[in-house]
């Protein structure tokens, strides 16, 4: 049984914990945000022959790249960014929370979730700000936690990522 | 020959030069030229004799060993073929070198399943054995709860129910263990919360020193966390945790560290590699119940009762026996006529000796009496004369009925129709007199009194009448003589048998002749006894 740690990295209000919300194993209430302060999930997958489980690591939101601490992601395997796509400066704020990350762990397999598609009226990214969201070469998905587009295929291309990862490296 | 050399000379083209060049350089270094190729193909050629090999292949080793695990890679089907050969050939020879290794190890696993089996026995002993046990057996089939359960929630001193080992970095589940019948199917997110909730407090309380949220509890429980470089174990243990434990805990952990570093270093989300270092996680599980303490206890009971009883049983058999003893004592000692001087007990039977006179009774008998049988006894009885009045008076009634005999067997005989008395009756009259006056001695010592009855008999010629006459003339003429010699006459009574109930014998002549006699009758009539008096 492979088990991976993969962080959610998001400002206040994107829907870090709305995403994992609805699929996932989860043993402790949202509860645990507030009161502790972080929360921990589990998502199994398949990858090829092989059970992957998904620890996803969520933070209570506060404000700002405050959200993201160092001892928080030290050790991830895996980064889903989250930004808010009715929110442009959630957006722009996935640069700084990228160096945070790169800063502490490294370059690291790595997806951004732009949520909240189901909010397609108020959506405000161009076809431009969504391919040059958190910089070059990063894998995007749209994504909404409320109809759960895209939300599977987020966690199973960064699983697969982090598989690969590990195979390469040994 | 020549016309070469002038060719070109002629002809300086570059070919040319270059021959010329190397001509003349063949000329002026060739044997040095010859001498470097020799040496190039000697060089090339060349393999290293055993001797410089044994001199280089040590620091060889070790400066390839620096630089990569590439020797250990092409050594080792080498060492495996080798180990597998030489087993092969002589096993005995393997197994003497691995024994220093082998042999503490499997003395140790025994030594430890030894102990957990005993200790498994002790407890189920103590446990079904004890009114307690009994007790919780009543209450598990009363509340319908199992009875480990009952036995934990009354005697539970500690119990340390799940260990975790978590990867410090990550935070992921290496390994996780639970007690038995505990289920816990979300260990991983556990494991993962307890690290993130280790960071949160490090972030929220102190950042910079690094330090740990170590003990926390929860309910009856409580966690206790040590960390380690690479990773913590974390133990949740339900009760009143010792020490000691904590120490056991910090081994595992350095054990663990130790075994699996290379693993730690290494993890990438795998954990199937941590699966060896269950059994050190199991180590630190354990249940420990109150009824280990009084145990000491218990099992001082256990032997007291037993012994408490054997010693009673042996006790009141000792008790029985010396009081047997000492009845017996008391009974030989209260028997008229028997001494006792000395007494003792032994494995061979009882051995009393002292003074007996020859008219008290058998020892045995008097025990007999007194309801007690010895298995056996040796009695050393000396002889004597008691003064005890029973004695005494016991002694005195033989005299007496001896005398009594002796008199009795005497009669004074007459001739004829006559009732004198001769010379020969007269002598026997003394002897008697004598006898009956010892009589009356034993008599009085007796208090009591004797009489002297004088049957007077004739032989059966003449007349009823003249032999009546004839009689009664005889006694009184003995009744006279006695009287004459000092015996009351109040002692005598004179009776004339005559012919009325004859002495008997064969011939007629001689029962003639021993009718015609006076015989003696002597009554002795017990008095009371004197009292006080020895």
């Amino acid at each position: 049984m492979i088990q991976k740690k993969i962080c959610m990295v998001g400002v206040y209000g994107t829907g870090k914990t709305c995403l994992v919300q609805q699929f996932v194993h989860s043993i402790f209430s949202v509860k645990y945000l507030s009161t502790v302060g972080v929360k921990i999930d589990k998502k199994q997958v398949r990858i090829g022959d092989q059970d992957v489980t998904l620890m996803l690591w969520d933070l209570e939101g506060r404000d700002g790249t405050r959200d993201v601490s160092a001892s928080y992601v030290r050790g991830a395997h895996g980064i889903i960014y989250v930004a808010d796509g009715t929110r442009p400066e959630t957006v722009e704020q996935l640069g700084d929370l990228r160096r945070i990350v790169v800063d502490e762990i490294g370059e690291t397999p790595s997806v951004i979730a732009l949520n909240k598609f189901d909010l397609k009226d108020q959506w405000k990214l161009s076809a431009t700000d969504e391919s040059s969201a958190g910089g070059a070469d990063f894998h995007r998905l749209r994504t909404s936690a409320k109809t759960g587009e895209g939300v599977e295929a987020a966690f199973e291309w960064l699983a697969e990522k982090t598989v690969a990862g590990t195979e390469k490296g040994s | 020959m020549t016309v070469n050399f002038e060719s070109s000379d002629n002809s300086p083209n570059g070919a040319d030069r270059a021959a010329e060049f190397d001509a003349l350089r063949r000329l002026l270094v060739g044997p040095e030229q010859s001498r470097i190729d020799e040496l190039s193909d000697e060089i090339e050629s060349r393999e290293l004799t055993s001797e410089e090999l044994a001199e280089k292949l040590p620091e060889a080793i070790a400066l390839r060993g620096s630089r990569d695990d590439q020797l250990g890679k092409s050594l080792g089907p080498t060492i495996e073929t080798a180990l597998r050969e030489s087993i092969r050939r002589d096993p005995q020879e393997m197994a003497a070198a691995i024994f220093p290794v082998l042999g503490p190890a499997i003395r140790k696993s025994i030594a430890e399943t030894m102990a957990s089996l005993v200790r498994s026995i002790n407890s189920a002993v103590e446990q079904s054995l004890s009114i307690q046990g009994m007790r919780w057996r009543v209450e598990s089939w009363r509340t319908g709860v199992a009875y480990p359960e009952i036995v934990i929630k009354h005697a539970l001193v500690y119990r340390v129910e799940q260990a975790f080992l978590i990867h410090t970095e990550t935070g992921l589940l290496l390994e996780h263990v639970s007690a038995p019948e505990l289920n816990v199917p979300d260990a991983d997110l556990i494991s993962s919360m307890l690290a993130a909730i280790q960071d949160f407090v490090r972030d929220s309380f102190n950042p910079n020193e690094g330090a740990m949220l170590r003990t926390f509890s929860v309910g009856e429980h409580t966690v206790q966390v040590e960390p380690g470089p690479r990773a913590l174990l974390a133990i949740v243990i339900r009760g009143q945790a010792p020490n000691d434990l904590l120490i056991k805990q910090q081994d595992a952990l350095e054990t663990i560290h130790l075994e699996f570093a290379s693993q730690l270093a290494d993890f990438n989300g795998d954990a199937t590699a941590f699966v060896p270092s269950r059994p050190l996680l199991e180590g630190c599980l354990e249940t420990v119940l109150s009824t280990r303490k009084p145990r000491g206890k218990a099992a001082w009971l256990r032997w007291v009762i037993p012994l408490a009883i054997m010693i009673l049983v042996l006790a009141g058999l000792w008790i029985r026996a010396t009081v047997r003893w000492s009845r017996a004592l008391a009974a030989l000692r209260a028997e008229p006529g028997i001494v006792v001087v000395d007494a003792s007990r032994g494995f061979g039977g009882w051995h009393v000796s002292g003074l007996r006179d020859p008219l008290a009774r058998d020892p045995s008998q008097v025990l007999a009496a007194a309801g007690i049988t010895p298995r056996s006894m040796t009695g050393k009885w000396e002889g004597y004369l008691s003064l005890d009045p029973q004695l005494v008076s016991l002694r005195a009634r033989h005299a007496v009925d001896s005398l009594r005999r002796q008199i009795q067997s005497d009669r004074i005989l007459f001739a004829p129709g006559s009732s004198q008395l001769d010379q020969t009756a007269l002598a026997k009259l003394t002897s008697i007199a004598v006898t009956y006056r010892s009589l009356e001695q034993e008599a009085a010592r007796l208090n009591g009194a004797v009489r002297l009855e004088l049957q007077g008999r004739t032989d059966p010629s003449g007349t009823d009448q003249t032999n009546a006459a004839l009689a009664a003339n005889r006694a009184a003429a003995v009744a006279g003589w006695l009287e004459s010699s000092g015996i009351a006459a109040q002692q005598l009574a004179q009776n004339a048998i005559a012919t009325a109930s004859p002495i008997v014998a064969q011939d007629s002549a001689e029962r003639a002749r021993i009718n015609r006699s006076v015989s003696f009758r002597a009554t002795f009539t017990a008095g009371q006894p004197r009292k006080g008096n020895r």
